[in-house]
């Protein structure tokens, strides 16, 4: 016995003399599964950068911003962690993120003024940068070129306007058929606000004002896809998730949604798939489109903030690859490489320029759900539209004005 | 040290011993927990501010929150129709059944086993086949309705805001069904054959057995079956996160499900403990109201 904790004291002098610097380890902190993101580049990292370990930990999407408020209040917190894009004001208000503004303008790799306005305006809270965007993604309408020409459509003209949306979709569906013209999401959850957002700000009004014209012709146009079954009753209770699949299953005729889903829809849409900008009101109407995913943010209570921007500098340097291995948009103003599905990268790669970010807000959750709720409400026609908005602009301003 | 040691071994030490014991047990798991909510629902409470107990006190306000939301009314029903339903029907169909397989027949005794499958899966599953079952386009029920001829057009099962807290009690009802059985028959079997054999030979019929016989000594049974149905119902959350998650437009939201939105979507968890609070209060009289109604029973 004696002997072996002699070999074990010899081996370890042995490894200690021969690194020269203990390596740092950062505690990562991500959403990802082992085939995602942050595990596929963590052993590009630590080739690149042998003195820096990476200790990577998933957390549930759902459950991240409750472990992680947690974990600051009991001092476990990560070094660097992924955030939602409308989660990173409620840290950074609470002066739990490090502010990187100041590394940033030293930084040789991250340049800000290539992050596009959306992302970068997640990342940002009273003036300072808290975060770089992984990646971006947006939504934009998918439509069944095949079902377009079996219905007399062009599918090289898919629909521009609101008007052209809904006579498409009167075209296309086909009760008997199982074929509904449209597939979205007004659920009740933070998807039913992120696909409605845009098409508020297409026709004037933000989150922070519902109560607009246009608020009410969005809902009252959204009421008549659901009245006339042009999109399936259960858009209310269906996720963007679940709403596609029954594009790719060839239950409906298009879809909106975001580039997340072409790998699934790879695999499963048997016909000639095809994607567009999101409708417009009308002709010459300021376009918009929904931001999402998330940031790779550093903790404030981080013991090695210089090795963790070093991580960060080096995640952002994969914007060109992220459509590719990752399916993300880039969230900068970079050439992908050789993007797949170019005619639908294109597509995604303009509706990011329009991507507008939600909030930001600390207390995002509550403006969210007065949304959501509205929409809810108005499209169960257990009130009018103006009325839904109306209360819906009540609650968003007792927490605006807080 | 030996008198210490000695009582414990056999005097009222080992009482005191075993006493402590259980009591300790419920202060750290009941009543801490309990008095803990009491707290939150007092204080305003985030995320942040867990796991320290100095945060600003608000009296009552949560409560006055809660009532003056929009929803509350809707909600409060929705809890009143779920559990007054789903007690109703669980009860009635596993009193039917447990009297059904109190029958002699063949392989009586397997079937009733077979009822408790249902009860063994895990809620979210319950929940995600009902899924299937109920969905609105594709969904085996609209199937069944309307290649039967009993529906024209499909129902919208969970997405109809008139239907969706009716789906939601069906499958509940569903869930609960084989826990009342095997309850009521495990009372049912304690009830001595000869007070029926009695009976009949001075001519009681079924129903006259049943009524002056059966449910008299099954008083505690249900009791006990009626207040631990209420409490399974009102835990009920895994079922309605799988199902409808309280929507459309909060048409089938339940206090339950409510609360967990309030403290882990909104992240206002004073909010959550107060309507906890407010469950905890109902469940409780209902508790009373059973140990009440059980005082006078002298057991066979």
């Amino acid at each position: 016995m004696k002997r072996v904790m002699k070999w074990i004291a010899a081996a370890s002098l042995l490894i200690s003399g021969a690194a020269q610097a203990e390596p740092v380890t950062l505690d990562i902190w991500t959403i990802d599964r082992p085939d995602q993101y942050m595990y596929l580049l963590k052993d590009e990292f630590e080739q690149s950068h042998p003195d820096i370990k990476l200790n990577i930990k998933t957390v549930q999407f759902r459950d991240m911003v409750n472990d992680l408020a947690r974990a600051t209040a009991t001092g476990e917190s990560p070094d660097v962690t992924y955030i939602d894009n409308p989660e990173v004001a409620l840290f950074a208000s609470r002066g739990l993120l490090l502010d990187l503004s100041p590394m940033l303008a030293d930084s040789k790799v991250i340049k800000k003024e290539d992050i596009f306005p959306g992302p970068l305006s997640s990342v940002t809270w009273d003036g300072k940068i808290y975060g770089i965007p992984r990646g971006a993604n947006t939504i934009a309408l998918y439509y069944n070129a095949d079902m377009f020409k079996a219905k007399g459509l062009d599918p090289d003209n898919p629909p521009k306007t609101w008007d052209e949306l809904y006579a498409a979709a009167k075209k296309l569906n086909d009760p008997a058929k199982n074929i509904y013209g449209l597939a979205f999401s007004a659920v009740a959850t933070e998807e039913g606000t992120f696909q409605f957002l845009p098409w508020l700000q297409m026709a004037g009004g933000d989150y922070n004002k519902v109560d607009t014209e246009g608020g009410i012709k969005v809902l009252d146009f959204w009421g008549k896809l659901l009245d006339e079954k042009l999109a399936s009753p259960d858009t209310l209770i269906r996720s963007q998730f679940d709403s596609t699949g029954t594009f790719n299953a060839g239950n409906a005729a298009m879809a909106i949604s975001g580039p997340w889903e072409l790998p699934r829809m790879g695999r499963e849409a048997k016909f000639d798939y095809r994607a567009a900008l999101l409708p417009i009101p009308q002709e010459g109407a300021t376009r918009a489109s929904a931001l999402g995913e998330g940031d790779n943010v550093i903790l404030a209570k981080s013991e090695h903030p210089k090795e963790a921007f070093i991580l960060l500098e080096f995640l952002y340097s994969k914007m060109p690859d992220v459509w590719n291995r990752f399916g993300f948009v880039p969230a900068a103003n970079v050439k992908s490489n050789d993007p797949k599905t170019p005619a639908i990268y294109a597509v995604f790669e303009e509706s990011m320029k329009y991507a507008r970010n939600r909030g930001p807000h600390p207390e995002w959750p509550k403006i969210s759900k007065a949304i959501y709720t509205a929409i809810q409400s108005s499209l169960t026609h257990q009130s009018d539209a103006k009325t839904a908005l109306g209360t819906a602009q009540k609650q968003i301003d007792a927490v605006l004005n807080k | 040290m030996q008198g210490i040691i000695r009582t414990i071994r056999d005097g009222s030490g080992f009482d005191i011993l075993l006493l402590g014991l259980a009591l300790l047990y419920l202060i750290i798991f009941s009543a801490f927990p309990i008095v803990y909510n009491i707290i939150m629902s007092l204080q305003t409470v985030d995320m942040f501010t867990l796991t320290s107990f100095n945060r600003p006190f608000v009296g009552l306000q949560n409560y006055y929150d809660i009532f003056s939301q929009p929803v509350a009314g809707t909600i409060f029903w929705n809890t009143v129709k779920f559990v007054f339903l789903s007690i109703v029907f669980q009860l009635s169909i596993g009193f039917g059944l447990a009297l059904f397989f109190q029958q002699d027949f063949p392989g009586a005794s397997y079937l009733r086993g077979l009822f408790l499958a249902g009860w063994i899966m895990p809620a979210l599953v319950v929940g995600a086949i009902w899924k299937w079952l109920f969905a609105g386009d594709f969904g085996v029920i609209n199937y069944a309705l309307t290649s039967l001829g009993i529906a024209d057009d499909r129902i919208f099962w969970l997405s109809d805001p008139n239907v969706a807290l009716y789906a939601v009690i069906i499958a509940n009802i569903w869930l609960g069904i084989p826990f009342n059985m095997i309850l009521l028959s495990v009372g049912l079997a304690s009830i001595p054959r000869d007070v029926y054999e009695a009976a009949e030979l001075d001519g009681a019929g079924a129903f006259e057995r049943f009524r002056s016989i059966t449910l008299p000594l099954m008083r505690a049974q249900l009791g006990a079956v009626i207040s631990l149905g209420v409490i399974f119902t009102l835990q009920q959350f895994d079922l309605i996160a799988a199902l409808t998650q309280g929507g459309p437009a909060d048409s089938s939201n339940v206090a339950q499900y409510w609360s967990w939105q309030f403290s882990f979507q909104t992240y206002e968890i004073s909010l959550g403990s107060a309507v906890s609070v407010l469950m905890i209060i109902f469940v409780i009289v209902v508790a009373a109201v059973y140990v009440r109604s059980t005082r006078h029973e002298h057991s066979y």
